[in-house]
């Protein structure tokens, strides 16, 4: 199909600089295009990890490798990676026809993570490469030697096991390239998913090809590669114009990955992050390069990630709304450096949780640094991942035994409190900026035998300030009818989110395991597990921090969450000085107990130790969950 | 006499058929008592047909009613106060939702609070699983103290909606019992008999939706019945479905959901009707233009497609209706959106809207920012002594001059160019809005004929018709109140589904062919209930690749399946047809599933309207200035709707006018009226290179 005409569109009447209203105009078709490609791949998935959880994103890179549009897509996924993947791509393969697609997971070649598997068709019209369509989705499995995508523990990329593809060609001519999908299909568990996969993201790249190549025929290519340039520069200067907006100074944060069986981070992995931000030359520059040597586990950042992550703090902090591409990124200095956890990976270092994990405590001491600048500005520290977010393996008796992998995305709310209000309620980590989806339990006990037994917020675990953090979610879930295999790499088990401006630390995850004998066994922070018939996995989320003081929180925003249970009235009087007793505000007892908070201006708690409130939940559900109900 | 009137959020709307001719008449909506609003349309017509009301109401015989009243409860939180009953530990399903939000980083927005608070959600002890097995018993003792905290919060209504419900119904329909036992008199919504639909959180927003709404609603339709019947009525009244049918009003009150965006619903009915007028088209494209949103529909090979994905407020982060309704995209843009220019120089349209009041620059009512209206002022397209039929002068100075300050000089053009580039700008939101409808589903703009309804519609739907590459656009004579119209065509109907899975691989006929019986049956009972003289009932397929996740909606070929390979194999060439087409790939070697049937019965009322408008004609100036972008100013000649003899083709640039619509006629277009029609505009040559695609079928969850 190819795009209707516009015989008389105003594309074609200025051309001062730019026609502004044909940027306005290019700009809505290009976002389009990239939402129809992110439809395709949604709907046609078969791996809940992509049509629930939408852990994918689809864009459009220049021919000079600079991102161009993202729609709907996980910032962690896109704001650098695809321009290194585009530019690794046209070293790999200098001639690029029309009908390739290429293949490419390399953590040394510009992607994410091994678990990302990127497709990327190159927008080819009468030979000449014009933009790359790229399509990056969260694989359930990658042929890793364990069931895993994000594995913390993996040494290096050997034990990790991943097959790597730096950019191979997949198909030809519009068909694939049969020995390269056969690779695919010894190494990676239940091959038929994964092909099936596979065909959504090829149709959500050709979707995303037809439609670039009508604009391009309709526009003319010329018209369309001067709208990129126009089009940066309009984002640079709304990047400048919001950068200007900024209290001016450098600030330090810091803060730490949880601990791992690794020499050197046994008490954690530091992370720190120095911002400097110059209002008068409208430039943010973030630097890295203090931070560790690449270690001998999973955790190390790639290139893209390393960049994103400080992008992404920056871009929480903004004032307003900028477009995220290659023109607004051009305001942004990220240092970094090779063999850096934070940095350059440097081969056979592993990156298997190199989207998550370190990118996490980047962005969020990135944005911290910022919020620690001046009132009104940044961002507290979002909840990390925990074991809500698993990889589920196994055999599923109600279709004869047949193998099934997945990760499952339940649970997800860590969203932190702000210059502008609470913490997002709904979002697995600060690196999907609230987009990521999250599983439906009816969708997930209908692909997987499992059962999920519990869904809910956890009072008084969202960080205490002014903005609270969302609140901690409690998941509990296990298998039915047969034995799952359950693996997670969780951090913010023992370096909770950190508060900004006063605001307190969110609640850290806590997990366990449920025994079928109905004991409960607290669970490590990283690690894998057989379930049993009649187990459970009860997994607390990690929940956001808060901004500013809670004791300056407004009023009626703390007797809501009260009424509502999301604060307990004890929280409320203790950390917000708001005095309700049943059920009614006390007015003057609120009076004096903030009165008594704003002189003594209490330090943050170094832990917001709420685990008795998980607990309740634990105890409350253990006799349901257990089938023991005594009959009344 | 039947008659239809649609309570949009600005306008009341009626449409009046009788004996072959229509009427329509327009006034203002009373939002705090929306009965005052259609008794004064009523009065209205009335003097208009030079009769008293009382005497205009005792010869209808059937009034059909659309009403914005359950979605602005839902909106403003002016629903009843309503618990809800979940599985234990999923007490946050309305809450969490399933996750993601519109735009990453943008943190001026808020988070939604759940639509029932968790204060008022309640916890069943019980679990079924997905095969339907009871892994938990009902704990009734549990549940019956649940039921008596409920009663003691003095809610007013309760929904239930526990986990696979949809598979196997026990639990719900035994807290409906007892809550029939122990809440006598409150009105209560069970998820499975409302909306057996995969995905608990849809399911559940459904439910609480129905549930909420049910005093209100039946309170709103028993208080419009009366007042109707105190007036004069002695007639039937009738209320538009979300899923583009009518029902009785005594029926729709018991399923309250279904009256949420049921204007809407009726644009498509019309629209069908009227794309009659380019025969050649395989599909048509409906848009319906209003003061502050832009509604646009599909009709696909004669077929309205539906959609499950209805949100209040924001998509992803609102409240999902989760229930079949008539696919209808709404985007904020009209009249009333104002144009403005950001920080880094780029000009925009919107989403912010002037609405009513204060209304455009040029209402002179003290709105100062420019607006599309504007534009469309300064651009020669309106007319400022006779706005809305010469109800309301237009200060055009106030226009350009708003035109000039906020967007002109900061752009560096022109009056008329930067009014111009504020409706190309406008032009493009409907466009994106018009492929996302279109091209996502598989449909090609191309095979299309374009039908803009709306009182402005005429000024930019050429524009939008080019931008397309659509075959035609056809501006109905009756298109200012094209819901209402619709109504008056639209024929009784009901939907029922049911959960039923199987596979290509183990295809079990008998159990489709009984589930089909069963949904037949439920047709039948419903032609029997309403009376109709003949019913006809469509059958689809909820569908999808093994594993997949989200159906496409099949329409069935055959009427049985035991026993006939045949049947089957049609079936599946269906739906990979329908999969390559809306998603350009197909994995051929993968299963198909059918999750669910759907059956809709239609019951035809006697006399289908296609009446004719009938107006009186109106003298204008025969020429005026109009702006036009390649072009510049051009003399442009102005005509009254009906001076314009049939088949006679009006050449662009030319501006067309009736009481209640302008038209604009742009430079290398022309128009030709059809009778019972309106204005057909064409480009030169467009209708001679035919095209399109076959039949498809739309997505759904």
């Amino acid at each position: 199909m190819q795009a209707p005409s516009t015989a008389e569109s105003p594309v074609h009447a200025g051309q001062r600089s730019f026609d502004p209203v044909a940027l306005a105009v290019i700009t809505s078709r290009i976002q389009g295009i990239v939402r129809r490609m992110t439809n395709t791949l949604f709907r046609t998935a078969r791996s809940s990890v992509l049509n629930t959880a939408r852990d994918f994103s689809c864009a459009v890179v220049t021919r000079e490798h600079e991102m161009l549009a993202t729609a709907e897509s996980l910032p962690i996924h896109v704001m650098a990676g695809p321009d290194l993947v585009s530019a690794s791509l046209a070293r790999l393969h200098p001639e690029l026809h029309a009908g390739d697609a290429f293949l490419h997971n390399s953590p040394y070649h510009g992607n994410s993570h091994a678990g990302d598997h990127c497709l990327l068709v190159p927008i080819v019209s009468a030979g000449e490469h014009h933009f790359t369509a790229v399509v990056k989705a969260h694989m359930a499995d990658i042929g890793n030697s364990m069931p895993t995508t994000l594995w913390a523990n993996a040494r290096d990329v050997y034990n990790e096991g991943a097959l790597i593809f730096p950019g191979v060609k997949v198909q030809r001519d519009y068909q694939d390239i049969p020995d390269i999908i056969e690779m695919c299909r010894t190494r990676i568990r239940v091959p038929d998913v994964w092909y099936a996969d596979y065909i959504g993201m090829v149709g959500a790249a050709r979707i995303g090809e037809r439609e670039l190549l009508a604009l391009g025929e309709d526009l003319g290519w010329d018209t369309l590669h001067a709208y990129t340039g126009a089009w940066f520069d309009y984002s640079e200067e709304m990047m400048a114009a919001a950068i200007r907006k900024m209290p001016a100074g450098r600030s330090v944060a810091q803060n730490k990955h949880d601990p791992l069986p690794v020499a050197g981070a046994e008490d954690g992995v530091p992370v720190k992050v120095t911002v400097d931000v110059d209002p008068e030359n409208a430039r943010v520059r973030i630097d890295l390069r203090e931070n560790p040597d690449c270690m001998p586990c999973g955790i190390n950042l790639t290139e893209a990630t390393s960049r994103t992550a400080a992008m992404i703090g920056v871009f929480n902090s903004l004032p307003t709304t900028v477009p995220q591409n290659a023109g607004s990124f051009r305001r942004l200095d990220v240092l970094i450096r090779e063999n850096c956890i934070a940095g350059i990976p440097v081969h056979p270092a592993s990156c298997s949780t190199a989207t998550t994990g370190v990118a996490d405590r980047v962005a969020n001491a990135t944005q911290r640094a910022i919020a620690e600048l001046a009132d009104g500005f940044g961002m507290a520290e979002t909840g990390t991942l925990t074991a809500s977010v698993a990889d589920i393996s196994g055999k599923d008796p109600r279709h004869a035994d047949s193998p099934f992998v997945n990760l499952i995305i339940i649970g997800l709310t860590c969203g932190a409190g702000h210059a502008r209000g609470d913490g997002w309620l709904v979002s697995g980590e600060v690196g999907d900026g609230g987009l990521m989806m999250r599983d439906s339990t009816e969708v997930d006990e209908l692909l997987y035998p499992i059962v999920v037994w519990a869904d809910e917020i956890v009072a008084d675990s969202g960080g205490p300030g002014r903005h609270r953090g969302a609140p901690a979610c409690y998941v509990e879930y296990g298998p039915a009818d047969t034995e799952i295999e359950a693996m997670w790499s969780t951090d913010g088990y023992v370096h909770a989110a950190l508060g900004a401006r006063g605001g307190y630390p969110g609640a850290p995850a806590r997990q366990f395991l449920r025994r079928a004998d109905g004991s409960v066994e607290p669970l490590p922070g990283w690690g894998e597990q057989l379930l049993k018939p009649g187990e459970t996995v009860l997994a607390t989320s990690a929940a956001g921090a808060g901004y500013g003081r809670p004791w300056e929180r407004a009023l009626e925003r703390v007797e809501r969450d009260v009424a509502d249970g999301w604060v307990s009235p004890e929280q409320a009087e203790e950390a917000y000085g708001v005095v309700i007793r049943d059920g009614e505000l006390d007015a003057e007892a609120t009076a004096a107990r903030r009165a008594e908070l704003a002189a003594q201006s209490p330090e943050p708690p170094e832990i917001l130790e709420v685990e008795h409130r998980s607990r309740e939940i634990s105890d409350r559900l253990g006799p349901y969950v257990l089938g023991t109900v005594p009959p009344q | 006499m039947r008659c239809a009137i649609d309570t949009g959020g600005t306008f009341t709307d009626l449409a009046l058929e009788h004996e072959g001719e229509v009427r329509i008449f327009k006034t203002s909506t009373t939002p705090e008592d929306p009965i005052r609003g259609i008794l004064e349309v009523l009065a209205l017509a009335a003097q208009g047909l030079g009769m008293e009301r009382a005497e205009l109401l005792s010869k209808i015989e059937m009034l059909i009613h659309g009403t914005t009243r359950a979605t602005n409860a839902v909106l403003t939180g002016n629903t009843a106060k309503t618990a809800l009953i979940t599985t234990m530990g999923h007490r946050d399903v309305l809450l969490l939702r399933e996750g993601g939000r519109g735009r990453a980083f943008d943190w001026s927005v808020e988070y939604t609070d759940a639509y029932i608070p968790r204060a008022l959600t309640y916890e069943a002890p019980e679990r079924i699983d997905a095969q339907g097995r009871v892994l938990r018993e009902l704990d009734e003792p549990a549940t019956i103290a649940i039921l008596d905290e409920i009663a003691a919060c003095e809610v007013e209504a309760v929904a239930v909606c526990l986990l696979w419900s949809i598979v196997n119904p026990a639990h719900e329909q035994r807290i409906g019992e007892l809550l029939a036992e122990r809440l006598p008199g409150v009105p209560y919504t069970l998820s499975h008999a409302l909306n057996p639909t995969l995905r608990e959180y849809r399911r559940a927003s459904s439910t609480a939706i129905d549930a909420s709404l049910k005093p209100l609603m039946t309170r709103y339709l028993s208080n419009l019945e009366q007042a109707l019947t105190d007036a004069g009525f002695g007639g039937e009244l009738l209320v538009i479905s979300t899923a583009g049918g009518l029902m009785h009003a005594r029926e729709a009150a018991k399923v309250p959901i279904t009256s949420i965006n049921s204007g809407p619903a009726m644009a498509p009915v019309a629209g069908r009707h009227f794309a009659a007028a380019d025969p050649g088209a395989q599909h048509a494209i409906v848009a319906d233009t209003g003061g502050t949103s832009y509604d646009v529909s599909v009709v696909r090979d004669g077929r309205i497609p539906m959609t499950r994905e209805t949100w209040l407020g924001e998509p992803l982060t609102g409240h999902i209706t989760g229930f079949p309704a008539v696919d209808v995209k709404s985007i904020g843009a009209g009249g009333g959106s104002i144009a403005w220019i950001d920080d880094g120089g780029l000009l925009h349209v919107g989403p912010q809207s002037a609405g009513a009041d204060p209304g455009p620059a040029c209402y002179g009512r003290g709105g100062e920012r420019p607006t599309v209206t504007d534009a469309c002022l300064t651009l020669g397209y309106l007319d400022a002594e006779r706005f809305l039929g010469g109800a309301m002068k237009l200060d055009e100075g106030r226009a350009r001059a708003a035109i000039d300050r906020d967007v002109a000089r900061p752009l560096g053009l022109d009056t008329h160019e930067a009014a111009s580039a504020i409706l190309a700008l406008a032009t493009e939101h409907m466009v994106q809005a018009i492929t996302e409808i279109t091209v996502d589903a598989g449909i090609d703009p191309r095979g299309a004929v374009l039908i803009g309804g709306g009182g402005a519609a005429g000024l930019n739907s050429g524009g939008i018709m080019r931008r397309l590459g659509a075959r035609a656009l056809v501006i109905p004579e009756t298109g200012a109140v094209l819901s209402a119209v619709g109504a008056l065509m639209a024929d009784l109907s009901a939907d029922f589904s049911a959960a039923c899975f199987t596979s290509s691989e183990h295809f079990d006929g008998e159990r489709v062919d009984a589930v089909l019986d069963e949904l037949r049956e439920r047709c039948r009972a419903f032609a029997t209930q309403v009376g109709a003289q003949s019913h006809r009932v469509e059958l689809i397929a909820e569908a999808r690749l093994a594993r997949q996740v989200w159906q496409i909606d099949v329409p069935l070929r055959a009427e049985r399946f035991a026993g006939d390979e045949g049947a089957m194999q049609i079936l599946l060439e269906d739906f990979r047809r329908l999969h390559e087409e809306i998603f350009a790939v197909l994995d051929e070697h993968s299963a198909v599933e059918i999750v669910a049937l759907r059956t809709r019965v239609v019951c035809p009322l006697d006399s289908t309207s296609e009446g004719r408008l009938t107006q009186a004609a109106q003298e204008l100036e025969a020429q005026r200035d109009a702006f036009f972008p390649g072009h510049g100013l051009l003399p442009t000649s102005v005509r009254s709707l009906d001076t314009i003899d049939q088949g006679t083709a009006i050449a662009g640039p030319a501006i067309v006018e009736s009481p209640l619509t302008t038209v604009v006629v742009e430079p290398g277009s022309s128009a030709e009226r059809r009778p019972g029609i309106g204005l057909l505009v064409t480009l030169e040559n467009t209708l001679e290179q035919e095209g399109g695609r076959a039949d498809a079928g739309t997505v759904n969850g």
